[in-house]
């Protein structure tokens, strides 16, 4: 238990002090003596005061003492804080599918275990869930199935913050730890909003994206290597399969829609629409593509996975059914080196990786990263605990002592003293 | 032995052998008629030769100095002086006020002893001698010159304990005697006792106050204490260092103003303080009187 006002406990202490000291002075009528001329003092009633070694009106005493102590008790707002240990943790675990290895990531966390410290895990694909920090909830999530949705720091964040702020009264600072590979569709435009509202920096432990292994993921039909994307496409593999990727040059049909709801992944590359090409900066994840390119309209919604030097979108994904629709709305020119550029053939990878992959095949960008992770040290604890300190429910009854004891007193003190003689 | 020693529960018997020979002169000639010690308004027949005075139509033919006729051939009155006695009145206030200090009663002994002692002096020049004792009810005793008189006094007053607050004014008004000693601490009806002693020296009387002051009214105890007025029980007060100044300049103008009224009325005031023997006093209070002639 603690006090949110102990200087009233000072103040309580110092007047029950002040009472004991009083107690010891003895404030009385001296003794009684026949004096025939007493008419002739003057009627001051005064009380003699001498200094006694042991305090007098013992019962009178100990009712004021309580009296002001229990006053003070109940002003200094007792609380009853739990014990703070130096730091607590949020573990931020991604579960979403752009985590190349699952298991990897839980063994991570593994490692943040702390038995001293109070933690919390969030598991977070595109929505966070808090769980028990222990290691059969590890074992449990290691051996469940990824999802495969996509995640989402932001609602990562969210619940971190929640987190925090019930672990801030247990703990001096609060670590929020992040174990992410960070791809760019986890990034979406709130995530710098509800990053600036954690009063601190994050610990990034930063796991292996799927983006980085292309096996993962297959194209539905080959692209031909005369085809600006080919050169791209041409590390990708080739397997038709529900969950693969199809690439349409053109407008989209039924068949199309019906693939992407069932959990397939539809990039609408449609080139026919594109403006002139002009000299542009395209922007996929940590790559940036300068070269003549062709822009064309993006129908409104989705979430955007591209950008253009100026920021507006270059691609846009909307998730559909069980899979999603990315349209892409840059043209490519026909001749040129472009294809055969390494940053190019990165772009044109993370345009056509799947949406179910967490990622647009893209890593987030370092700037993005470094906001991320933010600087200084961890967020203190005062700064997030929102009432933590639950107020006891000894403060009416230390008023009503007090309140008791003071009548008390009043009753003791009308009582007639003996008079000394 | 003397009688009064044998007589007397209380020992008054070295006080009384001290005042032998000591007289009480009357402050003016008395009206008495009785032969006695003091001069007397009256010129009669006495072997005391005062003068001759021309004889006057009306006078006692019988006092004309016929010897002095016949050498002289005038009427001349032979005049003598008359000494009469002097009825005098003790009045001792036994108000509370007076049992102090306690325990020893110094206060009360002393005017018990100061009461006897005029009485004796007073007895001793053949004047009768009453008392009253202001208590509640006042003991008289009425003014006699037998011998037993002194110790019916000593007696009375042994039987006495101060207590209570009885006004001394209408004993004083009442005491039929010429000479009259209050022997008071006048804390009890003072005003009324001085307009009382206004009336009495208008009527040709003759009043002396004895005022008896304890010395620890003079000097209260160091310590700081509660003051209780034995007369009125209620009236308690605080002394202490900050009251005792205060205490000793009202109680000192007190004495000052008093002196001075009693004075200014005619009374005969003596101060005393209890310490002082009573042998002493008694001889104070006789002596400070002074005597006149004729």
């Amino acid at each position: 238990m603690t006090f949110l006002a102990p200087w009233a406990l000072a103040v309580g202490a110092l007047a029950a002090a002040g009472a004991i000291l009083l107690h010891l002075v003895a404030r009385q009528r001296p003794a009684a003596v026949l004096l025939p001329t007493a008419r002739f003092i003057a009627d001051r009633r005064s009380l003699v005061s001498t200094v006694v070694r042991r305090p007098r009106d013992l019962v009178l005493l100990a009712l004021r003492v309580v009296t002001l102590l229990a006053a003070a008790a109940a002003f200094a707002r007792p609380v009853l804080a739990p014990t703070r240990s130096p730091i607590a943790r949020v573990v931020l675990l991604d579960r979403s599918a752009a985590v190349a290895s699952p298991a990897d990531a839980v063994s991570r966390v593994r490692t943040l275990l702390d038995a001293a410290a109070p933690m919390r895990l969030i598991a977070f694909d595109s929505t966070a869930v808090a769980l028990p920090f222990t290691t059969a909830t590890l074992d449990s999530i290691a051996g469940a199935p990824v999802a495969g949705g996509v995640g989402s720091i932001t609602a990562a964040l969210v619940a971190a913050r929640r987190a925090a702020a019930l672990l801030a009264a247990h703990a001096d600072s609060v670590q929020v730890v992040l174990v992410s590979p960070v791809v760019a569709s986890e990034v979406d435009d709130a995530t710098s909003l509800v990053r600036a509202q954690w009063p601190g920096a994050l610990s990034l432990v930063r796991v292996a994206a799927r983006i980085d292994s292309t096996s993962s993921w297959s194209l539905e039909r080959a692209i031909p290597i005369d085809d600006p994307r080919g050169p791209a496409a041409s590390a990708l593999r080739v397997a038709a399969g529900r969950r693969a990727v199809r690439v349409r040059t053109s407008s989209l049909d039924a068949p199309d829609s019906a693939f992407a709801r069932g959990g397939g992944t539809v990039v609408e590359w449609n080139e026919s629409s594109a403006g002139p090409m002009a000299p542009a900066a395209l922007v996929v994840g940590d790559d940036v593509v300068v070269a003549m390119l062709g822009r064309s309209l993006l129908p409104a919604g989705g979430r955007t996975v591209a950008r253009w030097a100026n920021g507006s979108a270059a691609a846009r994904e909307i998730l559909i059914g069980y899979g999603c629709i990315r349209t892409v709305a840059v043209g490519l020119p026909t001749t040129g080196d472009l294809p055969l550029r390494h940053s190019f053939q990165r772009a044109v990878r993370g345009l056509l990786a799947p949406c179910g992959s967490g990622s647009s095949g893209v890593l987030a960008d370092a700037a993005t990263v470094a906001r991320l992770r933010g600087s200084g040290p961890m967020a203190r604890g005062s700064a997030l605990a929102t009432g933590g300190d639950r107020p006891t429910p000894l403060v009416p009854w230390l008023l009503a002592l007090a309140a008791v004891s003071a009548l008390a007193e009043l009753f003791v003190r009308a009582r007639p003293a003996p008079e000394a003689a | 032995m003397k009688f009064v020693e044998l007589m007397s529960p209380t020992p008054y018997g070295s006080l009384l052998d001290s005042l032998r020979g000591i007289r009480w002169p009357a402050a003016r000639r008395v009206a008495g008629a009785t032969l006695g010690a003091h001069p007397s308004r009256l010129r009669g027949n006495s072997s005391e030769f005062s003068e001759f005075r021309p004889y006057r139509q009306g006078d006692d033919p019988r006092r004309i100095d016929w010897r002095l006729l016949a050498r002289s051939d005038r009427a001349y009155v032979r005049l003598t002086t008359d000494r009469a006695t002097l009825r005098t009145h003790v009045l001792v206030d036994a108000s509370a006020s007076m049992a102090f200090p306690q325990p020893q009663l110094t206060k009360w002994r002393r005017a018990c002893e100061v009461a006897v002692g005029l009485s004796a002096v007073a007895h001793a020049e053949g004047d009768p001698i009453g008392l009253t004792v202001v208590t509640e009810p006042p003991v008289v005793l009425a003014a006699r010159a037998r011998r037993s008189v002194i110790v019916e006094m000593i007696r009375a007053l042994d039987a006495v304990t101060p207590a209570g607050s009885a006004p001394l004014a209408p004993l004083l008004a009442s005491a039929r005697a010429q000479r009259i000693a209050v022997v008071t601490d006048l804390l009890g009806d003072a005003d009324q006792l001085l307009a009382g002693a206004r009336l009495r020296i208008a009527a040709g009387d003759e009043v002396t106050v004895v005022h008896l002051v304890a010395g620890e009214e003079l000097d209260p105890p160091g310590d700081a204490l509660l003051a209780v007025d034995p007369e009125q029980p209620a009236l308690r007060r605080t002394l202490d260092a900050a009251t005792r100044s205060d205490y000793v300049r009202r109680f000192s103008a007190w004495l000052a103003g008093t002196a001075d009224a009693y004075r200014a009325a005619g009374v005969r005031y003596v101060r005393a303080d209890v310490s002082e023997p009573a042998t002493k006093l008694v001889r104070r209070i006789v002596s400070g009187v002074p005597a006149r002639a004729g």
